[in-house]
């Protein structure tokens, strides 16, 4: 008997490592983006993800929102307001519903994903300037999320045991299109944040298909896992995404 | 070579000058830096030739300016995002549509939709 509940409670820890303990409900992550060009860092935009519960008669999804906007000081020459939001299974958040509105310089764009797991396909609406919609249903792959969600999913691993150097191959659906990417665990490092000094899970990022590297993340090495600094390629210098603030965490 | 480098420290103190204007003021100080170090050349070897021409002081007063202004918006301007109220209108707008919408799709969460996830491939 004492076996059996031994084995029991082994196989349910099982499951439980690949439940949702990190990403809280009344999640709020505020972030400075900043292009570094040789040393010189310059604020460009403000960055927010946060998260909330939302309630549908069948369900309580989780709600994953990330904004962008560019500083007062920049509105005048290139306006930035950016909107990406997931409706995800609050388990395993597995995505059900993402909008992406986008407003970069006087460009638009709308993208609406509705995503139906049983027949494995994503229906596509894109609108952009003067309303111009397209409709397309695109078949995707078992594990194919889109980028915020795929955002999210990275911080419910188990990432305290593993050797550096491992990587997992995630399937984002972005423009319509499925991308391959590849994220490698590259160890722990203390970083300086606005937050404290944090013990850090770094990890990059890149396309599957080749090994330049377009992203690295550190992710707190705690529960919560949250990003507290990112550096991105961009095409002159680097930008950088620092954390100014966190609240309302899981742990 | 008198002339090529009054020619740079013009060049770059017109460019740390609309640097400093621009939001990226604080990259201004690159050409600022270069337009000192151009000017002070340009004067040496002016100055060793008998006669400063008065390009090199108006380049100098330029790059002071470039500097001024760099400094004067490091210290006091707020960084800060402003005009998101209709943003935040539309957000709320498009969180009612979408629970609109997702009362029309199936979602089954239950039990078995806890899938074991491990990092690597």
């Amino acid at each position: 008997m004492k076996r059996i509940t031994f084995l029991y409670l082994f196989l349910i820890s099982g499951v439980l490592i690949a439940q949702n303990n990190a990403v809280g409900f009344k999640e709020k992550l505020v972030y400075t983006a900043s292009y570094n060009m040789s040393g010189v860092l310059t604020d460009l935009a403000e960055v927010t993800m946060q998260t909330n519960t939302v309630k549908t008669s069948r369900a309580t999804l989780l709600r994953l929102k990330c904004t962008a906007f560019t500083y007062s000081k920049w509105d005048s020459f290139f306006k930035i307001r950016d909107l990406y939001e997931t409706y995800v299974s609050p388990n395993t958040l597995k995505p059900y519903l993402h909008n992406r509105e986008i407003n970069e310089g006087g460009y638009f764009k709308n993208m609406k994903y509705t995503f139906s797991h049983k027949t494995k396909t994503v229906k596509a609406i894109q609108t952009k300037k003067n309303n111009w919609v397209e409709n397309e249903t695109i078949a995707i792959g078992a594990d194919t999320k889109d980028i915020i969600s795929t955002l999210y999913t990275l911080r419910t691993f188990d990432l305290s045991n593993l050797k550096s150097g491992i990587s997992k191959t995630f399937t984002v659906l972005f423009d319509r299109k499925e991308a391959k990417v590849r994220v490698t665990y590259l160890g722990k490092e203390t970083i300086e944040t606005a937050l404290g000094n944090k013990v850090c899970y770094k990890i990059t990022m890149g396309a599957a298909n080749s090994n330049a590297i377009n992203g690295t993340l550190w992710l707190t090495a705690d529960a919560n896992k949250i990003p507290v600094y990112g550096k991105f390629k961009i095409p002159v210098g680097n930008g950088e995404l620092k954390i100014k603030s966190a609240s309302g965490l899981k742990n | 070579m008198k002339l090529l480098f009054t020619f740079l420290a013009l060049l770059t103190s017109v460019l740390a000058i609309v640097f400093s204007v621009l939001p990226i003021s604080n990259l201004a100080i690159f050409p600022a830096l270069a337009a000192l170090f151009f000017s002070i050349v340009a004067f040496y070897l002016s100055k060793k030739a008998g006669r400063v021409k008065k390009i090199i002081p108006f380049t100098i007063i330029l790059t002071a300016m470039a500097l001024s202004i760099t400094a004067y918006k490091w210290a006091f301007t707020k960084t800060e995002v402003i005009n998101t109220k209709s943003f935040e209108i539309k957000e709320d707008k498009l969180e009612k549509e979408a629970i609109k919408e997702l009362e029309g799709i199936d979602i089954e969460i239950d039990e078995t939709d806890l899938e074991t996830i491990e990092f690597g491939d």
